[in-house]
């Protein structure tokens, strides 16, 4: 059968490498950003979690300063606009449900979609990444580990409550990861990161999640693979 | 707790099956939604061996398709079969199978050398490739079925195809050491090893399988491609007994020949009933009591609570832990596989 193709030597500093991580590295400078403020959100909707949601904000916020160097450490800009547009949806549909005080909702959109979508990204860059990248990235992907317990402790203790919002806001956000994917598969190829991989990560992630929460494996092969087919 | 890491056929079986449990989202995917697919555990065990002890199990579904080895998905394939292992670890299993190709493509890629798997590193001695089991089996298999069929071992040429395998060389080894077989004939595509399991032995000749097959009076088919082979059974003695130990399971479906006795190899009955839901699913004939020896072995370890990769590596199987892993094998009621007539 052979062996498996060793990864060609990736040049971190060439201009196809630099232009795909402006966009991808903005991606994530974004998504910390807007994970601080979810989080922030998140605080006020559930004011007796409050300390915890701050401690965990401020954690996001440190990750995006991590980022950044990250992006100055290979002399690249970040292409915030790019990143705004990129979560533009699903951002639009945290702010939807924290208006309607839709709590269950937005806890799937941050601390389950979101968090795995990190550590699926995450997990398949360190190996891939620059040196300094990589131990910045190690140190996060811990973290984010940490934030996805607390949706899914929350999540669980109030099961029976949350199961037809989450399966609501399941049918209408996963479907937004799979585009999200689709729109950055070919900059993560640049990175050597392949999308079947990232796809798996998250499903592996999400699945886990939604399994501490109380979902049945049947119920998780569903949910976890909505609108895959579609995208 | 046992597990074991299964996988289906072919992407036409995982289709029925996914339509059959009633998975829409994976019933009618292609390759790439497969390459991409998470591992899950599909099935909790209960086994009763015939001293009463009972003990639980799962089976780990790894979503591996034998398509991705011959596609070239060969990334999409180790991924398939570490996430499963992970998958198997994080849930508590204490001895895990690897089933069907899983620890082929294990030993054929290093994945000895993938430990971390995202947040997990991975314990091998949890995992077991089950080929020590499997090749007593055959051997038991062997013995039993040539009897019934007349052979006598005294006087039989055995033809070991795959020989320098794992399972291979074991089986060669027991014949050797246990049995009083008049002639071994080892085939296998490397020559290197093949002088090298010569040696060992002391005995054997080294043939093409043109040439073997038609002095043997029995063949034990352990070679594993995922692609079968034409056999031409006019070729073949008679009476000849094949054994079809190798994975997936070729030959006993294309041979047929008056005087050729094709055996599932590898393959036991256990005497009681299995609670189990899955092995409806993977074509056994007795879905409730026959399963691959492979599998059984890591239920052998949970009833002694051997959690240890018992079979692990390549070649390292010796008569002495065949006879050991036997003697758990009938003292919890395992029989091989023989034929039905």
């Amino acid at each position: 059968m052979g062996q498996i193709a060793a990864s060609p030597e990736i040049d971190f500093h060439s201009e196809t490498y630099k232009d795909a991580y402006s966009r991808i590295n903005a991606i994530v400078i974004e998504g910390e950003q807007e994970a601080y403020d979810n989080y922030i959100k998140l605080a006020e909707l559930l004011p007796e979690e409050k300390d915890e949601l701050i401690r965990l904000s401020k954690m996001e916020s440190r990750h995006k300063k991590g980022f950044e160097a990250c992006g100055r450490n290979l002399q690249v800009a970040p292409d915030i606009e790019f990143a705004r547009k990129f979560f533009l949806q699903l951002h639009q549909n945290f702010q939807a449900g924290a208006a309607q005080g839709n709590v269950v909702t937005c806890l799937l959109i941050q601390s389950l979609i979101i968090e795995c979508f990190a550590i699926a990204a995450y997990n398949i860059y360190i190996p891939v990444a620059d040196d300094f990248a990589r131990k910045i990235t190690e140190g996060v992907v811990k973290d984010e580990y940490t934030h996805l317990n607390f949706g899914e402790v929350w999540l669980k203790a109030h099961f029976e409550e949350s199961k037809a919002e989450l399966a609501q806001a399941n049918r209408q956000n996963l479907p937004i990861v799979w585009r999200m994917l689709n729109e950055v598969e070919n900059d993560a190829r640049v990175l050597a990161m392949e999308k079947e991989a990232l796809v798996e990560d998250f499903m592996i992630a999400y699945g886990e999640a939604l399994s501490n929460i109380g979902f049945t494996t049947r119920d998780i092969m569903r949910m976890s693979a909505y609108g895959l087919a579609a995208a | 707790m046992f597990g074991l890491i299964g996988h289906l056929t072919s992407l036409q079986h995982a289709q029925a099956v996914a339509k059959e449990l009633g998975y829409p989202e994976y019933a009618d995917q292609g390759l790439d939604f497969w390459c991409s697919a998470p591992p899950q555990i599909v099935d909790n065990i209960t086994v009763t061996s015939i001293t009463g002890q009972k003990i639980e199990g799962r089976y780990v579904e790894s979503c591996f398709l034998p398509e991705m080895l011959a596609n070239r998905r060969i990334k999409a394939a180790v991924r398939k079969i570490l996430n499963a292992m992970a998958h198997a670890q994080k849930h508590g299993i204490n001895i895990t199978a690897l089933g069907g190709f899983s620890s082929i493509i294990f030993e054929e890629f290093n994945l000895h050398e993938s430990k971390q798997v995202r947040n997990i590193k991975l314990e091998f001695d949890r995992f077991t490739t089950g080929n020590t089991h499997t090749a007593y089996i055959l051997c038991r298999q062997v013995e039993q079925a040539s009897q019934k069929l007349g052979i006598e071992l005294s006087k039989a040429t055995v033809a070991v195809c795959g020989a320098t395998g794992d399972i291979g060389s074991a089986v060669c080894r027991w014949l050797d050491a246990r049995t009083d077989v008049a002639e071994l004939l080892l085939i296998a595509r490397n020559q290197e090893r093949l002088q090298a399991l010569q040696s060992e032995l002391g005995r054997g000749k080294i043939m093409g399988l043109e040439e073997a097959l038609p002095l043997a009076d029995i063949i034990v088919w352990v070679a594993s491609m995922p692609k079968g082979i034409e056999i031409d059974p006019t070729v073949l003695k008679q009476p000849c007994l094949l054994i079809d130990g190798g994975y997936p399971k070729n030959l006993a479906t294309k041979i047929q020949h008056p005087g050729l006795y094709v055996l599932n190899g590898g393959i036991v009955e256990h005497s009681l009933d299995i609670d189990w839901k899955i092995m409806q699913i993977v074509s056994m004939d007795v879905p409730a009591r026959q399963l691959f020896a492979c599998f059984a072995e890591s239920m052998l370890l949970e009833f002694e609570k051997l959690h240890t990769n018992f079979s692990w590596g390549r070649n390292q199987i010796t008569v002495a832990k065949m006879e050991q892993i036997g003697k758990f094998s009938v003292k919890h009621g395992f029989l091989p596989l023989l034929l039905s007539h």
